[in-house]
């Protein structure tokens, strides 16, 4: 049985509202609390991978950790409409360092 | 008695020939300073005598005067409270006679003989006694109330008691007619005191201490050895055993270790109240010291003297606990002694026969059906530490005690180092009374105590082999049910084993307390698991106000326990919140 996972994205309206149009649900929130507990309540009810706008992730930074170690979902940082803030590419970078040791991108 | 000659002097050994008369372990007055000596070995007439005061200006040619007795203690009132050397003779007359350091061949009875007691009789003229029987009470101290018996291997009918006061060498008691009874007897001290049956030893000694209570109990009339490196806390350790084990007499042999350790017990006990009675703990406690600067020979003999004293107090029907601290200072002295008879050495110089004669001390505890018609029971908890050089436990003396003792608290120096005192390693200590001692736990104070602390223990091992991880590749990489098993297992390192013996309150702690305290800190473990399941950050846990109220609950008065349960009520409350606020409820 093939399993379907969801998709979604989680931002201020004005980043995340475009989403809609590719099918992708879209949670768009303010605060730290309402940010975490959107993102734990996807993690639980099948989301595969989940957008984040790099502001809203900064703001909580315990729970994008927290799937660090999980494989899914997949929490993944995007630019907001305000521009990036690097924290997403800083990531990848870092990760990349693990993977092979050092920094080749 | 026939005179013999000195041929040779070797530090503490002197041979002396002529002496056909006397026989091996007779006692022996050496020279005209009529130095204490006990013959060990006999070759013809040629007799090795060990000397318990210093040799110094005696030669060949000087005469040796047996006496025909084996080396004996005084049995009777008067050794509470009383600090003896190895060969019982009392310090505190030494003195008043001789000063600040023992003169050597002065004499000074044992126990005292001037001071009255009063004797009142349990026994009536016409009543039949057997060996062992009590015939008579005197108040010793407050607590201890010592019972005169008649001495092993006498019986019959009593043709006369007497009552009111006495000194110790008069009559009270005549059996048959002819048998005097007084109230001092004596008793070689190489010969265990006789008892009807032992038994087998079913109930802890709470000492107090979390550590020893919770996890390595040692039962009454159980055998314990503390090997431990320098400085790692076996003198402290056996100090506190002395201070608040629930025996009624308490025996601290000071073997081989240093004056001051002794001055400090003579200074602290007495002002130290029991709990139990509100009285002064000196006034149930015997002091037997043999401290470094002290003859080696007498060092040899104070263990024995010390354990012939608990088995007088036993066979009242009292249950003692005697420390020896250390028994590697007394196997020392076995070599010293050893080596000047040239006979051949075993490992490490110690002599072949250290194994059988550490054996032969420990076997002396044990909880027993003492002698006499009225079946009382006594026991002897024997506590030796081992000061094994360099901390590595693989020399002899070591090996040798863990072969017969049943209790093993082993320190390290890497905890004590940490400042983690008791620095008794969980790790690789152990006890061999755990199935009798969870019995009785569950009788007497929780039927869940031994399901808790086998759960406890299993969360050190666990911590153990996580520490190891993280070493390894940091703490951060450590899933969260991981990383709240360290901290619950931190908590229980620093809240529960980390015990301070200075501080008033922590010092003691009941096993009520201990149940309590460690249900709580299982609780926070419990309840912190379900709450990450429920999708709580660890962080929020980890940071949680009543972890420091769980942290200082060892602070808490015995008097006002309720105080824990409170603690654990705000512990629900707090975790109920976390969930509710941070939990996913949906889940």
């Amino acid at each position: 049985m093939i399993y379907m996972f969801k998709v979604g994205v989680i931002g201020d309206k004005d980043s995340v509202l475009a989403f809609k149009a590719l099918g992708v649900e879209v949670f768009t929130v303010t605060e730290a609390d309402e940010a975490r507990k959107t993102v734990d309540t996807m993690a639980r009810n099948n989301y595969g991978v989940i957008f984040i706008t790099e502001q809203i992730a900064s703001l909580i930074p315990d729970t994008v950790d927290r799937y660090d170690k999980e494989i899914i979902p997949a929490v993944i940082l995007i630019p907001s409409n305000q521009g990036t803030l690097n924290i997403g590419m800083d990531r990848i970078n870092e990760n990349v360092e693990k993977a092979v040791g050092s920094n080749i991108l | 008695m026939k005179v013999g000659k000195i041929v040779k002097v070797s530090g503490p050994l002197v041979v002396a020939e002529g002496m056909d008369e006397a026989n091996v372990y007779d006692v022996v007055q050496v020279s005209d300073f009529k130095l204490v000596g006990e013959i060990i070995e006999m070759r013809d007439d040629r007799a090795s005598i060990q000397v318990y005061e210093e040799t110094t200006g005696i030669g060949p040619g000087d005469p040796v005067y047996t006496t025909g007795e084996p080396l004996s203690v005084e049995l009777g009132p008067g050794m509470i409270e009383a600090m003896f050397d190895g060969i019982q003779r009392p310090l505190n007359k030494f003195r008043e006679v001789s000063g600040d350091f023992m003169t050597r061949g002065t004499k000074v009875d044992n126990l005292d003989r001037e001071k009255k007691w009063d004797f009142t009789p349990t026994v009536k003229v016409g009543d039949k006694v057997v060996s062992g029987d009590v015939i008579g009470t005197v108040q010793e101290t407050t607590l201890i109330l010592h019972k005169v018996m008649v001495p092993p291997g006498i019986s019959g009918e009593v043709t006369e008691i007497k009552e009111g006061s006495f000194n110790i060498v008069e009559d009270i008691c005549v059996l048959d007619g002819e048998k005097k009874i007084q109230m001092m007897q004596k008793w070689a001290v190489r010969k265990g005191r006789p008892f009807t049956r032992k038994l087998n030893p079913d109930v802890p000694l709470v000492t107090g201490q979390r550590v020893i209570d919770t996890f390595f109990p040692v039962a009454k009339g159980g055998t314990a050895a503390i090997p431990g490196p320098f400085g790692s806390g076996k003198t402290v350790v056996q100090h506190q055993l002395a201070k608040w084990a629930d025996t009624e007499i308490v025996v601290y042999v000071g073997c081989g270790e240093r004056g001051n350790e002794m001055t400090d017990v003579l200074m602290e006990f007495p002002e130290i109240i029991d709990p139990k009675t509100g009285e002064s703990l000196m006034k149930r406690t015997v002091l037997i010291a043999n401290t470094s600067n002290m003859p080696v020979a007498a060092r040899e003999a104070s263990i024995y003297t010390g354990i012939t004293i608990a088995e007088y107090f036993r066979d009242m029907g009292y249950s003692v606990a005697i420390m020896a601290d250390s028994t590697s200072r007394w196997a020392e002295a076995l070599r010293e002694m050893s080596g000047r008879l040239e006979e051949m050495p075993g490992d490490e110089g110690y002599p072949a026969y250290l194994a059988s004669r550490a054996a032969a001390f420990y076997e002396r505890s044990g909880k027993v059906i003492c002698d006499g018609s009225d079946g009382r029971e006594g026991a002897i908890t024997v506590i030796g530490a081992v000061s094994p050089p360099g901390g590595d436990i693989s020399e002899p003396v070591s090996q040798a005690t863990l072969r017969i003792v049943k209790v093993f608290w082993g320190l390290d120096h890497a905890l004590s180092y940490k400042r983690h005192f008791p620095a008794i390693n969980w790790l690789n200590s152990y006890t061999l009374y755990q199935t009798k001692m969870d019995q009785w736990m569950a009788a007497n104070i929780d039927p869940e105590f031994a399901k808790n602390r086998a759960k406890s223990m299993n969360l050190l091992q666990e911590e153990a082999s996580l520490q190891e991880i993280v070493r390894l590749v940091g703490r951060d990489s450590l899933s969260d049910e991981d990383q709240l098993k360290l901290e619950a297992t931190k908590s229980m390192r620093e809240d529960y084993l980390q015990q301070n013996a200075f501080h008033d309150v922590d010092t003691f702690c009941s096993l009520e307390k201990q149940n309590k305290m460690l249900k709580l800190i299982l609780e926070f473990y419990d309840l912190g698991m379900k709450a990450l399941e429920k999708g709580v950050y660890l962080k929020d846990i980890e940071h949680m106000p009543v972890r420091e109220k769980i942290a200082r609950s060892k602070y808490i008065e015995e008097e006002e326990l309720h105080k824990i349960d409170e603690i654990s009520v705000e512990l629900n409350e707090e975790i109920d919140k976390l969930i509710e606020e941070g939990g996913i409820l949906n889940a």
